[in-house]
């Protein structure tokens, strides 16, 4: 009896050291305005194909290596205080990421967000908020849901969209996403 | 003999262990050397006992070998019982467990420099964040595009952009 409630100790301690830094890393972003809670969908499809948390000490960081090649993309990141990244693979199986993408639009119209662009086609859904404190910007909330992936981004701070081609430009970025 | 029997055995015993200490007081002393006087046993013991003293005082003390000393001085080490540290008892558990939980603890909540291998992988993660982000722009421009024909969609995602370049220009002065 005892010998199993220590096991069943040991292995909580273990679990609890293992994921304390994903938590500190989650409650450094959850504090801060502009977080948005995407809920979790990987009980219908799996873990995400790609998980991005970066914080604000993280993007110090880049914005100070990019500084000497383009002060410009410095500058755009030092406004940024989090951002988070989630991507699933729906394999056209896109019902459960829609109903998913509908629950967070009604918590994100009950919270101060406002709807930038909204996408309602049969085979995809687009959703762009921004969420405003007077005249400054405290986070934008982009979701993308179609038959081959549900994407949710949240960007903590203040980010100028039209100047993502530059910055994109400067940091290298070597992608091929469908957009078909 | 008598009286002296019982007394040798007794307190004549004691008297001379005194009288050799230089401890019996005068009258006791008087009254041992009196009955001494008189029995011959007891003379001889008195006698006897001098001549020991004598002997033991004369015998040298030998120093004993260091390594003998250092085993006996081992034995009461040796024969003492092993103290017995339950350390899978709880309050050893959680009292282990608490130091690297403390560490790890520290170590998070401490700001320490990313390696320069962690600050290249957070840039290319922010740059895939920033091309779905790209890319939920140009879907959104495309449909409207389709939708009300580009000029239209130029003007909407143009003001979108607008609006949102504003409010930063607006915060940007106002930080100045």
């Amino acid at each position: 009896m005892k010998r199993s409630m220590m096991k069943k100790f040991m292995i909580g301690l273990f679990c609890t050291l293992l994921s304390l830094p994903a938590i500190a890393q989650e409650d450094e972003l959850k504090d801060l305005p502009g977080y948005v809670d995407f809920g979790d969908l990987s009980s219908m499809y799996g873990e995400p194909k790609i998980i991005i948390n970066l914080g604000g000490t993280m993007l110090n960081f880049v914005g100070m290596m990019s500084s000497s090649e383009s002060p410009e993309t410095a500058d755009l990141i030092s406004k940024l205080k989090g951002i988070r990244v989630m991507i699933y693979s729906t394999d056209e199986n896109a019902g459960a990421a829609k109903s998913q993408f509908a629950e967070v639009k009604g918590k994100l119209n009950s919270s101060g967000w406002e709807p930038i662009v909204q996408v309602n086609e049969d085979d995809e859904q687009v959703m762009i908020y921004m969420k405003m404190d007077g005249e400054n910007m405290e986070g934008l909330t982009v979701m993308v849901v179609d038959e081959e992936e549900a994407v949710f981004v949240n960007v903590i701070g203040q980010l100028n969209p039209a100047e993502l081609g530059k910055v994109m430009e400067t940091l290298d970025v070597d992608m091929d996403l469908d957009l078909d | 003999m008598k009286d002296y029997d019982s007394k040798l055995d007794g307190n004549w015993e004691q008297q001379i262990n005194a009288l050799l200490d230089g401890e019996l007081g005068q009258a006791d002393a008087d009254e041992l050397k009196s009955a001494a006087t008189d029995d011959r046993e007891l003379a001889r013991a008195i006698v006897e006992a001098y001549q020991l003293q004598q002997v033991m005082a004369d015998i040298k003390v030998e120093r004993a070998p260091a390594s003998l000393n250092k085993r006996l001085r081992a034995i009461p080490r040796e024969q003492r019982p092993a103290a017995k540290i339950k350390l899978f008892q709880p309050r050893w558990v959680m009292a282990l467990a608490a130091v690297p939980l403390a560490i790890i603890a520290v170590s998070i909540m401490q700001p320490d420099t990313p390696s320069e291998a962690e600050v290249a992988k957070a840039r290319q993660e922010l740059a895939i964040a920033f091309a779905y982000l790209d890319k939920a722009g140009t879907i959104t421009g495309r449909e409207i595009e389709s939708t009300v024909g580009h000029t239209m969609a130029d003007a909407v995602t143009g003001s979108v952009n607008r609006a949102i370049k504003l409010q930063n220009e607006t915060s940007k002065e106002k930080e100045a």
